[in-house]
């Protein structure tokens, strides 16, 4: 069944994208708007202020790969659209970190979850984080927008096994459950999101904003990773970036200069704090990159009579937040219970160890469920927290510090997916630790869990969601910037993604990118007009 | 050399003859470098990023690691074909990455890091099955960082390079993408 692939076309309809690895000379470019990272918050504000009339300069690390490309294999996949190829992780090794690397950002690999910032969110910004002017009813009209633009909408389909399991499970408990809405049209059921969507069914910056902005005279240059802000005291003058090779693994030595009227940074958490730390920013209370927050991950197994498959089909479209707010905003660490998809590649490094132990979980893999609970992070003082540093090359990476409090989190939600899990049927449970067999009843799990040394690297440990590092904030003694994504100290400079937040969210974060980056956009777009 | 009773002993006092003090030290610029400076910095024939000093370790260290998914008789195939997964993924990984991927593989190719660090003293072509065991559950235990973090990143590279391909597919009864 031919896909017709929207970017090959728009660029034979003469779109303006450049790849930076084919530079032959260092360029300079200008543009009213300059738009670091394509992205949740790139693609966004790139689309509403090329709409606006602004002349909007997108600016993508890594590489174009579009439906054509997406073969629905994990090696070329995690290759080439994810950062540092996969290889990203915490400074200490202990937890993997998913983020996209590629023109579209981490929406292109993203599981299409879609939640809105929950009140309790906003609500716990407002009274203990200094933000102003986002509450449920400010911010509805945003999600509103954005789920219409992208097609978000609860998952009409029948979950799969897969997510079966969640459903199952809590009902026999009495637990709280519900379905995903998920940013997708006319989604074939396929479950290889996080491999690029081969039928662009999945409304992701690369079939939504960015042809939209590009249809707009807006540019795009990929492969081109954004290095410093050259600052001039309170005003940035120009944006250098580097262009890189074709595998976006190292600079080529071609340079390329932006200027502009206004900057917005949105290469999302992690990547928007390390562009302020290379550029020298005024960080007078040395706020930058610290903050960062991850819904840290840990992983249960299941073994069933029944073929699940939990390679096919939607990859997410149950949850449950049984656990997420029932102590309260920030009573103890409390987490978000969904399923992951496991193709064979990331099965083999979660399922553990190694010889015929890991033989035998693989050769199980067709009547295996995986279940995952997300820490809400940051919203109690004792929480996990990161801190964004640089690496002697300049690169970024996190120093994720754990703490008891959040280790309690962790132990708690082995218990209640292992609980989930007995209570869907499973006939064994595998807690995702290196100490951990398979337990074949509720009692054998619970003693073992009980047991378990919950110490990194024996405990299997995961994110997806990378937020926080340049808060948001009336108080320029905690956030980077106002409540309006605007830099305290540099007037021509926005903050339009995930690391704004001053907590982790709660929720899947990107329908929050998006109404936050719509919302601060349009605005933007206001201010700029009466400069 | 002696055989060591005591794996953590021996660790201890292997480490503290060549002077190292432990995960800052290893990961120190200092003695890293230098050894780093010992090994073969071009790739072996044939691949992008191994090198002729990686493979006797990885070939060995990957048949045992795949012990059980797959069938004697099919396993030095196995093997080649992981190490060349392995290579072809290990060719985009950022430069930062892929640097603490070729100490990591000095730390255990090289004779004066490889005996006192692993418990594994002849060449690894000649290393027992018990004793690659032994050095795996060492590292797992260690009170060194960076050494439980290399039995993670061991693992997880190995096994992920193995079953991205589709020779592995059978054994974990993956029939594949669906034809669109």
């Amino acid at each position: 069944m031919p896909v017709t692939d929207p970017f090959t076309e728009g660029l034979a309809r003469g779109w303006t994208v450049h790849d930076g690895s084919r530079l032959e000379q260092d360029v300079t470019l200008e543009a009213d708007i300059v738009i670091v990272g394509s992205g949740a918050g790139g693609g966004t504000s790139a689309e509403i202020l090329s709409a606006a009339g602004y002349k909007v300069l997108l600016i993508e690390e890594g590489p174009l790969r579009s439906s054509r490309d997406f073969t629905m294999q994990e090696p070329p996949a995690y290759a080439s659209l994810y950062q540092e190829a996969i290889g990203r992780t915490s400074q200490d090794g202990a937890i993997t970190i998913l983020q996209g690397r590629a023109v579209g950002g981490s929406t292109l690999v993203n599981w299409t979850s879609s939640f809105r910032t929950p009140t309790a969110t906003l609500e716990h910004w407002r009274r203990e984080h200094s933000v102003k002017g986002l509450s449920e009813q400010s911010m509805a009209p945003w999600f509103e927008r954005m789920e219409q633009r992208l097609g978000i909408e609860p998952w009409p389909l029948t979950p799969n096994a897969n997510n079966q399991v969640i459903r199952n499970g809590c009902e026999a408990l009495g637990y709280s459950w519900a379905v995903i809405p998920r940013n997708v049209r006319g989604c074939w059921n396929l479950g290889y999101c996080g491999m690029g969507c081969p039928s662009n069914a999945k409304q992701s910056m690369l079939v939504t904003t960015i042809p939209a902005t590009l249809e707009a005279g807006g540019e795009l240059v990929y492969l081109a990773r954004a290095e410093r802000l050259v600052i001039d005291k309170d005003q940035v003058t120009s944006l250098e970036c580097s262009a890189m090779d074709p595998r976006c693994v190292a600079p080529t030595g071609r340079k390329i200069r932006v200027r502009a009227r206004h900057y917005i940074l949105t290469g999302g958490g992690i990547n928007t704090p390390a562009i302020l730390l290379r550029s020298g920013a005024h960080d007078p209370h040395q706020r930058l990159g610290k903050r960062t927050f991850l819904h840290l991950v840990n992983f249960s197994a299941a073994q069933f009579e029944s073929v699940i498959n939990p390679f096919y089909g939607a990859p997410q479209s149950i949850y449950s937040d049984h656990f997420q707010w029932d102590d309260g905003p920030s009573g103890r660490m409390s987490y978000k219970l969904e399923v992951p998809p496991i193709h064979p590649a990331l099965a083999a490094t979660l399922l553990g160890r190694f010889g015929i132990d890991n033989a035998m979980r693989m050769e199980q893999l067709p009547h295996t469920n995986a279940m995952i609970a997300l820490m809400r992070d940051g919203f109690h003082p004792d929480s996990a927290e990161g801190q964004v540093r640089l690496r002697s090359d300049g690169t970024p990476t996190l120093d994720y510090e754990m703490t008891p409090y959040t280790w309690d989190g962790i132990r708690r939600a082995y218990h209640s997916m292992a609980e989930i899990q007995f209570a869907a049927g499973a006939k064994a449970v595998l807690p995702l630790h290196s100490d951990a067999t398979y337990a074949a009843n509720l009692g054998q799990a619970r003693k073992l869990i009980d047991e378990l040394n919950l110490a990194l690297y024996r405990t299997r440990l995961g994110s997806a969601h990378v937020m926080g590092g340049c808060a948001m904030g009336e108080d320029p003694r905690q956030a980077v910037t106002d409540s309006l994504g605007r830099h305290h100290h540099l007037e021509n400079l926005s903050i339009h993604d995930g690391s704004l937040f001053p907590t982790s969210i709660g929720a899947n974060p990107q329908l929050s990118i998006y109404g936050l980056a719509a919302n601060l956009s349009s605005q933007l777009a206001e201010r700029l007009k009466k400069a | 050399m002696p055989t060591p009773t005591s794996p953590h002993a021996l660790s201890r006092r292997g480490l503290l003859k060549i002077g190292l003090l432990g995960s800052v030290a290893l990961a120190g610029a200092g003695l890293l470098g230098s050894i780093a400076g010992c090994s073969a910095e071009r790739a072996a024939p044939g691949l992008a990023v191994l090198r002729d000093s990686d493979l006797p370790m990885l070939q060995r260290l990957t048949a045992l690691l795949l012990d059980g998914a797959v069938a004697p008789q099919d396993m030095p195939k196995a093997v080649q074909g992981t190490l060349a997964s392995l290579d072809q993924g290990l060719a985009y990984l950022s430069p930062a990455v892929s640097k603490q991927v070729s100490q990591l593989f000095d730390l255990l190719s090289l004779p004066v890091t490889r005996g006192p660090l692993t418990g594994i003293w002849g060449g690894w072509e000649q290393a027992q099955d018990s004793e690659m065991r032994a050095f795996l559950q060492r590292w797992e235990n260690s009170p060194i960082a960076l050494l439980r973090q290399g039995h993670a990143s061991l693992l997880q590279m190995v096994l992920m390079a193995w079953y991205g391909r589709e020779e592995s597919w059978e054994h974990c009864g993956y029939p594949g993408p669906p034809a669109i």
